[in-house]
């Protein structure tokens, strides 16, 4: 976060090198440009430098016009030292290395040493730093400072204090980035330590990150302590598929287990960071009730069935081409995986029942708020929340949601100032940085939405059709607040604080109400009016790619809307429910947990003929399944994952699949073969190759342009492909 | 030389702490004067002064006052008290606010007008409860009068002042921490020039700031009644050091007490107007606060008080608060001590400071104790290598400098402790000299 005030350049020494910097940036950041390194331990790039630490002391200088140098009395740390014209920078002098082995001295007197046992030995800053700057030996006698051991500060953090080395990044993250101020110093000179407040629970959506940025091993995942050596860990390249967001990840295994999360820099997506459902929500790989093998029922038992026998059962109890086959799939599987569980259902079985929306509402796939439908429900990158001049953050948990946009809005909010109007029925996370917090009385969300359209009109700051201004119009502020408990006050207030550039935010969970419709089509008119971004985002790892890839019972993946369309999620389970249909093919998930009526679902699951269950655990769905498959989880897999923003990032196989699992393409792409509808895919880039040609958005996307950061997909065009059909 | 007695002129005159008291001696026609001139003509005459500031860096006073943007663009700009008076040995300030709270006022508003700030702070040392509620009344007085507050003498110009009371950490008292504890933070320094804006820019909420000390602000009144020139006659025979200044005198004198000199008097003269040494013969002196070199008697009466005089017998003037020392001190305790008091008030934000701090005291608490090893003079003298200049502000130099100096200049006395486990000054006087808390830590 070096501040730079401008693109001035100015000539910095460094080494007896000349070199040109921008103004301002820090020195530790410009000795980069040479190849050299400055080492720290506070300076952290993504937060406010602070100095603390002075591991980073470097000499410095002024060049005089005579050209000779009048250095500075003192050692300047080069963390906080912004580059100025004829400034003369030694990180090489003697004195530069005295200092370095003085402050490691220091920093290593009161630390217990215990690398041996500590989970950061072997990739710990301290010991480095050690290695290649400190003093061999300790001249200290005396006795060592003695702290708490192994203290939990939650589920997912534990604290030993003894190895701290009061560098404040941990408190600087919880201040500065996730913005809940959870940890703060107390006491004072030796005796300082991090803490919460009266050491009660460390309650944060991103606690896990402090894991990663300490520099030593005093805060340590509860979930990973004394599981691994540093050394004996794998790790490879993943994205998480725990939200929408799409956040790039390590994962670190070891015999073919999971064993821990880390983040992953990816600028477009997450930066470095990950929420806490992210970095400590992947234990279920290495779950007692993962399948592995394929089980077919035989009379009142589940068999150990190979693959083959599982596909013939399958062919032999749906008919293929009668339509009587109903697919539901979840958002987790891959984009390849999808599009070829929908092109099974309309090729094989004849059937377009296919919905991957779990919401008690769905839109229908032309609706113009559909997610990945149409471009007026433009998607804002999640990069772009830095740079908005104001927000409103309408019904949704965002820190939960969209942990991501959070951390980005706050972002702006910090840097630029962004102003926040959040309208929730609950408490949230953003009421630290908002604006404005409006609590709602829950389940009244359209008529907020309605207050907020009358409060735009009535400023003038929102342009509407006419009809629609008719109906608001004919509204009051006090029937409005009779529902919903908001009063003209704060819709008024709320209407004068979003101006500027501004993105209106809410998500598919809305809905989830009995309104939700009407609900998100006022705040587009609000959003649009006021020439607003506006986003009503996918909940599910890889929704976006099942609305582009045509997982819909209305829409075909390239885009053509279906003249008589299939079932949707409801009809799907009310068909199975009265014996309409005599298959289901469950996709991943817990449809019982899930769904929002529950008996909805178990009556489906009891009448159907035939449940296929393809997962990876095993749950209570799963127990009313004639077959069940057992599926990859995501990083066992090859793929790509569409995220919230439309960025197609790529899977590779991390770790092994479990028993006899198989990659949902696969299984998929078999179907399509034994039934003769299809030539055999063999890897999923050929099932991508196959996408690229039929889904207009997903034109450009090989594996090959997938490295980095992904490929951000175009707009979702479905309109040029209707203009075309038409 | 004796006593020059400029700001403590009326200290002892109760009648001085009212308002009619203090008008009746010419209390604020230099602020009536202030007023009516240009706000640059105000910065001149404070150069013209030579005045330094007196809190115990010696930093020129009109260059902070002259660096505050001319044009106000900021919201605020804010004048700042420094009056949280924690160097041991110091007292001068808690004098100052009891005994002539008006000077202070007067002194901050001129400071005020001529820096276009709208608002003061005092920030008091916690402890100081009789100083907070002397300058209370003063200021509610002042406010009756119409000298603080809004349109002050129908000039237009208007300036409030509030008293904030510290909590007792000594590092509020390093001025970057003082702003960062009044803005409600831990008090830990910030950033400074050249890694941040300087506080006439960006200081206290990141508005233009100026701050000095008690004494410094107390000069003010009378540069501008007699102006810089006559001002900077005083302590002429100096290098670059000019006016009063203020000695808190203590340790083993007959007399202790506050004593305001010109600056030129020798360190010796102070010692005798202090009553001379008590007890014994002198033996060593630290002329400016306890973090200043500590010097022989030889250099006691060749150190002449001036900033750049003192320089010459490698210690400093400080905060001025001379504390003398008879022959039966023992040298290693008090540096023990000294290191006591550093390694309990480091903030801790620093890695040198906060470690090098309590290290030194666990070695001289070990030497103490008669557990000292061979290697530790050098062991300490490599700490405070490490420490000095290292430390992000001056707390971790301040810690360092005593026991470099005792080192340097006692080496003998520290030989002998550690060898035999014992003081070389092992006599009766010595032993009753520590305080009795003292003794008992040492069992």
């Amino acid at each position: 976060m070096a501040a730079l005030e401008s693109q001035e350049m100015v000539t910095i020494t460094v080494n007896d090198v000349d070199l040109q910097v921008p103004k301002g940036e820090l020195i530790v950041e410009s000795v980069k440009r040479l190849g050299l390194e400055i080492p720290i331990f506070c300076y952290h790039p993504r937060m406010k430098p602070v100095g603390m630490c002075r591991m980073c002391l470097v000499e410095v200088g002024f060049k005089q016009q005579d050209g000779t140098v009048r250095k500075m009395p003192k050692p300047q740390a080069g963390c906080t030292l912004p580059a100025d014209n004829n400034m003369v920078i030694y990180t090489d002098s003697e004195m530069v290395h005295r200092d370095r082995k003085g402050v490691l001295e220091f920093l290593l007197i009161n630390h217990p040493l215990d690398c041996p046992i500590c989970d950061r030995g072997g990739e710990c800053p301290l010991q480095n730093n050690t290695l290649f700057y400190g003093p061999s030996t300790s001249r200290f006698t005396e006795v060592k400072r003695h702290a708490l051991k192994a203290f939990p500060l939650s589920k997912y953090v534990t604290l030993d204090l003894e190895r701290c080395i009061q560098c404040g990044r941990c408190v600087r993250f919880t201040e500065e980035i996730s913005g809940d101020s959870q940890l703060a110093f107390r006491f004072r000179g030796a005796s300082m330590q991090p803490s919460t407040f009266q050491m009660h629970e460390f309650e944060s959506k991103f606690s896990g990150n402090v894991i990663e940025i300490c520099p030593v091993g005093a805060l340590t995942s509860s979930r990973y302590r004394f599981r691994a050596r540093p050394w004996d860990l794998a790790t490879r390249p993943a994205i998480c598929t725990n939200c929408s967001n799409g956040c790039n990840i390590w994962f670190d295994y070891r015999a073919g287990k999971m064993v821990r999360i880390n983040g992953r820099t990816n600028e477009a997506v997450n930066e470095e960071w990950t929420c806490d459902r992210g970095k400590f929500g992947h234990d279920w790989y290495n779950s007692e009730r993962r399948l592995k093998q394929p089980m077919l029922r035989k009379g009142d038992k589940m068999v150990p069935v190979s693959w083959a026998e599982a596909y013939e059962a399958i062919l032999q109890a749906c008919p293929p081409s009668a339509g009587k086959m109903g697919g539901l799939v979840a958002g987790t599987v891959s984009n390849e995986g999808l599009y070829l569980f929908q092109k099974m259902l309309r090729e094989v079985f004849g059937s377009n029942h296919v919905d991957y929306r779990w919401t008690r509402n769905r839109l229908s796939s032309s609706h113009p708020l559909s997610v990945g439908a149409n471009p007026s429900n433009k998607l804002t990158p999640i990069a772009a929340y830095e740079l908005f001049d104001s927000a409103l953050i309408f019904a949704t948990a965002l820190a939960d949601e969209q942990p991501m946009i959070y951390l980005r809005l706050r972002k702006g909010w910090s840097s630029k100032g962004t102003k926040v109007v959040v309208f929730a029925d609950r408490p949230v996370e953003e009421k630290g940085f908002a604006a404005l917090t409006v609590h709602y009385r829950p389940g009244s969300e359209d008529h907020v939405a309605e207050g907020l359209l009358k409060a735009g009109l009535a400023a003038g700051k929102v342009m509407v059709p006419g009809e629609v201004r008719e109906k608001i119009e004919a509204l009051s502020f006090d029937r409005i607040a009779s529902f919903c408990d908001v009063t003209e006050g704060q819709f008024r207030q709320a209407v004068d604080l979003l101006s500027g550039t501004g993105v209106v935010v809410s998500s598919q969970s809305l809905l989830d109400l009995p309104e939700g419709v009407k609900t998100l089509e006022i705040l587009a008119d609000f959003s649009n009016g006021l020439g607003f971004d506006f986003n009503c985002y996918a909940l599910g790892a890889n929704d976006e790619g099942a609305a582009r890839l045509g997982v819909l019972p209305d829409r075909l993946p390239n885009g053509r809307p279906l003249a008589e369309p299939g079932l949707d999620t409801a009809g799907i389970l009310d068909a199975a429910a009265r014996a309409r249909i005599s298959a289901l093919w469950v996709v991943e998930g817990d449809p019982i947990s899930r769904y929002h009526e529950k008996g909805d679902v178990v009556l489906a699951l009891e009448n159907v003929d035939f449940l296929i269950y393809q997962g990876t655990l095993a749950n209570e769905t799963a127990n009313y399944a004639s077959v069940i498959l057992p599926m990859e989880a995501p990083a066992e897999q090859e793929g790509t994952y569409t995220n919230v923003e439309g960025r197609v990032q790529r899977m590779i196989q991390v770790v092994q699949e479990p028993g006899d699992a198989k990659q949902a393409w696969r299984i998929f792409g078999e179907i399509l073969l034994r039934s003769g509808h299809s030539k055999p895919y063999f890897s999923a880039s050929e099932v991508m190759e196959e996408i690229a040609q039929v889904v207009p958005s997903f034109g450009e996307v090989t594996y090959d342009r997938l490295e980095g950061e992904g490929l951000h997909l175009p707009l979702a065009t479905s309109t040029d492909v209707l203009s075309e059909v038409n | 030389m004796a006593e020059y007695k400029l700001l403590f002129e009326h200290s002892h005159d109760p009648n001085f702490r009212t308002l009619a008291g203090y008008q009746g001696t010419g209390g604020f026609e230099a602020l009536k004067k202030a007023l009516g001139m240009e706000r640059q003509a105000i910065i001149d005459e404070i150069k013209a002064s030579g005045l330094r500031g007196r809190g115990g860096a010696g930093f020129p006073t009109w260059i902070k006052w002259n660096g505050i943007p001319k044009e106000k663009t900021a919201p605020h700009h804010y004048i700042l008290c420094n009056a949280d008076e924690g160097e041991p040995g110091t007292f001068k300030d808690k004098q100052l606010l009891e005994t002539t709270p008006f000077l202070l006022i007067e002194g901050m508003t001129i400071a005020g007008f001529a820096t276009k700030a709208d608002v003061g702070y005092v920030y008091i040392r916690g402890e100081f409860i009789d100083a907070a509620k002397a300058l209370r009344s003063a200021i509610d007085e002042a406010y009756a009068a119409g000298l603080l507050g809004k349109n002050i003498l129908g000039s237009g110009f208007d300036f409030d002042l509030h008293i904030h009371l510290g909590a007792g950490s000594y590092e509020c008292g390093e001025e970057s921490a003082l702003m960062s504890s009044l803005m409600g933070e831990r008090g830990m320094p910030r950033l400074k020039f050249p890694h941040a804006p300087l506080p006439t820019i960006a200081g206290l909420f990141d508005f233009p700031t100026v701050i000095n000390n008690v004494e410094t602000y107390c000069c003010a009144p009378f540069i501008l009644n007699k102006g810089g020139n006559w001002y900077a006659t005083l302590g002429a025979s100096t290098k670059n050091s000019r006016g009063t200044k203020i000695f808190s005198v203590s340790g083993h004198v007959n007399k202790p007490g506050n004593f305001e000199v010109e600056f030129g008097t020798p360190l010796r003269d102070l010692l005798e107007m202090a009553g001379g040494v008590k007890g014994g013969k002198l033996k060593a002196c630290v002329p400016g606060g306890s973090s200043v070199p500590i010097i022989t008697a030889a250099d006691v009466d060749k150190a002449i008080i001036g900033y750049e005089e003192m320089a010459e017998v490698k210690s400093m003037v400080g905060s001025g608060a001379s504390m003398f020392l008879n022959e039966h001190t023992c040298i290693v305790s008090f540096i023990w001590r000294t290191a006591m008091f550093y390694a309990m008030e480091s903030c801790g934000k620093c890695t040198p400071c906060r470690e090098g701090t309590k290290w030194m005291l666990q070695i001289m608490e070990r030497i103490v104790q008669g557990n000292g090893q061979k290697g530790d003079m050098d062991l300490l003298l490599d700490i405070t290598k490490q420490l000095d200049g290292r430390s992000f502000c001056g707390l971790g130099d301040a810690a360092a400098w005593p026991v470099a100096a005792a080192l340097r200049v006692f080496p003998e006395e520290f030989e002998y402790y550690i060898e035999h486990g014992k003081s070389m000054v092992q006599t009766a006087e010595s032993k009753n000299l520590m305080p009795v808390e003292h003794q008992l830590a040492l069992r």
